[in-house]
């Protein structure tokens, strides 16, 4: 792990890079493992006026041409914080934002104590599920993106790996909102599901049959679960005619989906 | 009174109450016959110190890089603890009017011996810094910040308005 110091911080240590932002975790929370990497930056461990933070950076792309490559990467940090704050307001958990940076293109979150979603749900790979927390994990999952969904408001990358659990609260964080994006079409509101779905069936098969009870949080909390979860069936029926069929299906809404966000959750 | 460190510089907060010169110190303040210079916070808008220091740090940023938005370091202070991006609204609301009697003194790398010439100052009486979260008016908070019951749920009022402090001029 390398070690980048600042002058104006305290020195910080990286904790993962990914395509959007290196992460950086001191303790085992997150494990420095190259799979997960999406992402375009780094975060980093730091301390802001005395309280444990993650500062996440994002890169800026040398493809690009610099002004417009400095033009997006400050629309996209203004968007992740836009977006983070109206999850707040829709009442869904997030870390609390402590700075915006725009010339050094960071952000700056509070340091959430407690392991991601994604490692809970490994261990009960590993040593058998323990179905109470795994019914109340679901139920906060569901829960939380029915709000996000009433409110319009999309997440973008779904995975539990971006979903942390508290520890002492048990209450359900969601973090990285880096792709997210406004919108009041089912369609979207069901690929987010459907992307979740797709990670779970990758990576957490042995658990059982999470997504159920994730959907059955999502109806009693969403006041519009019917239509999405229409179009989440429609797709899911479409994806696989598709595949069976090897061929290309015209109504494409789903398979016209940018395959970026469906790559990262079949890690 | 009480001394935080934020960047490498310092930041002295100090609580009063019953104060009764608000106006003569908002007029020297205007007039920037203020000497030491000091910012003057609303303190009824405050429930605690960590919205200050988030606020704090950005305006130690902005110093850093020579863009300020407002004339002075502590103006700066007071305009960036606002949710909006509107200067004068932000530093009529979160800053004191003539009627206020509830102050929260703010000032950068300051001495102890200027601290003591701000005590003398203002006419009032200091109290400790826990006793904000008792005194905030939350219902003036609430409307300031548009802070909604779901979001309560989830988060503290000082977490509320940390994040509207940091994510203003991304909005």
């Amino acid at each position: 792990m390398e070690i980048k110091a600042d002058g104006k911080e305290s020195s910080l240590i990286l904790l993962k890079q990914g395509a959007e932002a290196t992460t950086c975790a001191l303790a085992t929370n997150y494990n420095v493992s190259q799979d997960f990497l999406q992402g375009t930056g780094r975060v980093f461990e730091s301390n802001f006026v005395g309280r444990r933070c993650v500062v996440k950076e994002r890169f800026s792309k040398k493809y690009r041409h610099p002004s417009l490559d400095s033009k997006l990467t400050l629309k996209r940090l203004n968007a992740e914080a836009r977006c983070m704050t109206r999850a707040r307001r829709l009442g869904v958990a997030t870390p609390v934002l402590y700075s915006v940076d725009p010339v050094l293109q960071t952000l700056t979150f509070e340091y959430v104590e407690g392991p991601a979603v994604k490692d809970v749900f490994l261990d009960f790979g590993l040593h058998g599920v323990a179905e109470e927390r795994m019914d109340d994990i679901a139920k906060q999952i569901g829960d939380a993106i029915g709000k996000l969904h009433d409110g319009n408001l999309i997440h973008g990358d779904l995975t539990t790996s971006n979903m942390l659990i508290q520890s002492g609260t048990n209450q359900l964080v969601l973090i990285d909102f880096g792709l997210s994006f406004t919108s009041t079409l089912h369609e979207d509101k069901a690929v987010d599901l459907y992307v979740l779905e797709r990670a779970l069936l990758s990576m957490h098969s042995s658990c059982g049959n999470v997504m159920d009870r994730i959907l059955a949080a999502y109806r009693k909390s969403s006041k519009q679960w019917s239509s999405t979860l229409n179009k989440l069936a429609q797709g899911a029926a479409l994806l696989s005619y598709s595949f069976s069929c090897d061929k290309e299906v015209e109504s494409a809404q789903w398979l016209a989906k940018p395959p970026s966000i469906m790559c990262s959750a079949l890690r | 009174m009480k001394v935080f460190e934020i960047n490498g510089h310092s930041l002295c907060l100090a609580l009063f109450t019953d104060v009764s010169n608000s106006k003569e110190l908002l007029d020297s303040m205007q007039a920037g016959t203020l000497e030491p210079e000091v910012a003057f916070l609303n303190a009824s808008l405050i429930p605690d110190v960590f919205p200050v220091l988030a606020a704090a740090h950005k305006t130690l940023l902005a110093k850093s890089r020579e863009s300020l938005t407002t004339r002075t370091l502590h103006s700066e202070l007071v305009y960036n603890y606002s949710g909006s991006k509107h200067i004068t609204e932000s530093l009529k609301r979160c800053g004191i009017s003539d009627r206020s009697t509830y102050v929260l003194v703010a000032r950068f790398n300051t001495s102890l011996d200027e601290m003591k010439d701000i005590d003398k100052l203002i006419h009032g009486k200091e109290i400790d810094l826990e006793e904000m979260e008792g005194r905030a008016d939350q219902a003036q908070i609430h409307k300031h910040y548009k802070i909604t019951g779901p979001e309560l749920g989830i988060s503290s009022l000082a977490d509320a308005i940390t994040c509207r402090i940091a994510s203003r001029d991304a909005l």
